[in-house]
């Protein structure tokens, strides 16, 4: 059986981080941008929901992530080049997009539980994979306290789970072209209030649609999964930092000012409504093999279906 | 139907506030003999309230689109901030003498799929004294009786069945149970009290 508390792992963790683009050169002075600037690789979605003074607030989001290592790399989410780890950047593009959410780190090294905050929503951003060869059954893993207790709230419906789909550009719950497969995410699919988050190259509009980016994982045929797939879109070209890893963040942020407008829902309920008004209209020749429900609308989850 | 039935509504109000005029009229005729005048000194249509109201149906959002294929569609809040007859006021003086009068006036108030503007009347005097031989000092005092706005909420559709909430806000990133705390419920100025000195060169 398999391990996964880190000394004994044949599970690798692994970011779904940046890769392929070239880091921006920083640049002679930082430009002084406000934590609310609406950036230019964001939604205009996000600008109503700010005037409107809500930033997530009485929301936790907690990123399992990387935050020790000797791996950093650069990028800049418009708020002045950094070269920093993984966590720190997931972090920070979520604290851009809702400000006032409580953020809340765990070191995905340590292979703990995940603490949830005792009130409010709680979401957690997972922008990492647990890979290993392909060709285990459920039953041959052996989950640390880590993954148990995040599997178990997703499960069992106590947070929003904002889980990176993956970078190779295969169908969620399939094998790498490389013979591995991520039991994180097979173990997630079917879970009551998971997302899979999948990129797109820009945000899209009716007027300029969006397509996949092209190491972006896809949807897939199962149906079960595409239920739960959304895409958002990840302007590299802009912030240099590309990944599915820089997906999930969103959605995290989304979720969290969803939570504050319906302050009394529970996470299942702001991961249905992520899902269920999710746009196919913004999406270059939409199959739901490829974007699962479609890209995330903001405007679209804070709207009523009706209204008289 | 909701059309016609508003425009209706309207012009009977209307038909009540002149059958009023012409009712009082003999009654108030006497004032024209003598000092005594009376004089129809201010109609229009519209007012603070009535004002209000016409702004906040330029506004709108889109809905979800979870119930529709394509974009999701517009709902704008001149749907329901809207009227086909706005408030209509008349303003009467009645002289008494060269420097004192009592005016009156009335408005029909106004109504729209979501607010409701009452009818009102407002009484007052205006008094004048002449400090100098060409400069005037006036006083007018006015009072307004009724003429309250209400503002009515909708019914919304989350994806969890139907709440209540304040039609304008519906879409805002505002707990939809909240919204109703900014329902409109506004009196008109109850009290106008307006001091003006000219002087005739």
């Amino acid at each position: 059986m398999l391990r996964t508390n880190h000394a004994l792992a044949g599970l690798i963790l692994l970011p779904l981080a940046a890769f392929a683009v070239p880091a921006l050169a920083a640049p002679k002075t930082t430009p002084a941008i406000t934590a609310n600037a609406l950036q230019s690789w964001m939604s205009s979605d996000l600008q109503a929901a700010w005037t409107a003074g809500y930033k997530g607030q009485g929301t936790t989001i907690t990123f399992v992530d990387e935050f020790s290592g000797s791996d950093p790399f650069s990028g800049n989410w418009g708020t002045g080049a950094k070269t920093q780890l993984h966590g720190y950047w997931t972090t920070q593009e979520t604290a851009l997009v809702a400000s006032l959410a409580t953020i809340a780190t765990h070191d995905f090294n340590l292979g703990t539980t995940v603490a949830l905050a005792p009130t409010g929503l709680n979401v957690l951003n997972l922008s990492y994979a647990m890979f290993a060869r392909a060709g285990y059954s459920a039953n041959q893993i052996g989950w640390s306290n880590q993954e148990t207790s995040i599997i178990s709230y997703a499960r069992s419906g106590l947070a929003v789970i904002s889980k990176a789909a993956g970078n190779d550009s295969v169908a969620m719950g399939t094998r790498t072209r490389s013979g591995l497969q991520d039991y994180l995410g097979d173990a997630l699919i079917g879970a009551q209030s998971a997302i899979f988050v999948g990129a797109l190259n820009t945000n899209g509009t009716t007027a300029k649609k969006a397509t996949l980016a092209s190491y972006s994982d896809t949807a897939g045929t199962n149906k079960t999964v595409q239920s739960h797939f959304l895409v958002v879109g990840v302007q590299a070209s802009t912030t240099g930092l590309a990944g599915t890893s820089f997906a999930a963040p969103i959605i995290s942020g989304y979720a969290a000012i969803i939570g504050s407008k319906f302050a009394t829902w529970t996470p299942t309920q702001v991961t249905n409504r992520l899902l269920t008004t999710a746009r196919k209209d913004t999406l270059l020749n939409y199959n739901a093999t490829i974007y699962g429900m479609g890209e995330a609308s903001l405007t679209n989850a804070l709207a009523p279906n009706s209204i008289h | 139907v909701a059309w016609a039935h508003r425009v209706y509504r309207a012009w009977l109000r209307a038909a009540l506030v002149w059958a009023a005029l012409a009712i009082l009229w003999p009654a108030l005729s006497y004032a024209q003999s003598g000092q005594r005048s009376l004089d129809l000194i201010d109609i229009h249509q519209g007012g603070d309230l009535s004002d209000l109201v016409h702004f906040l149906s330029f506004g709108g959002y889109e809905l979800s689109g979870v119930d529709t294929d394509g974009p999701p569609p517009f709902q704008s809040f001149g749907d329901w901030y809207n009227t086909y007859w706005r408030d209509f006021s008349a303003e009467w003086l009645l002289t008494l003498d060269d420097n004192f009068g009592i005016t009156f006036g009335l408005s029909t108030g106004e109504r729209g799929e979501k607010y409701r503007i009452d009818p009102s009347i407002e009484l007052g005097f205006i008094t004048q004294a002449h400090p100098r031989p060409n400069a005037t000092l006036t006083l007018t005092v006015a009072t307004n009786y009724w003429g309250h706005l209400t503002e009515y909420p909708c019914s919304a559709d989350y994806g969890q069945g139907f709440q209540t909430v304040n039609c304008r806000l519906a879409a805002d990133p505002v707990d939809p149970a909240e919204t109703l705390n900014y329902l409109l419920n506004e009196d008109p100025n109850r009290l106008s009290i307006r001091l003006t000195y000219s002087v005739d060169f």
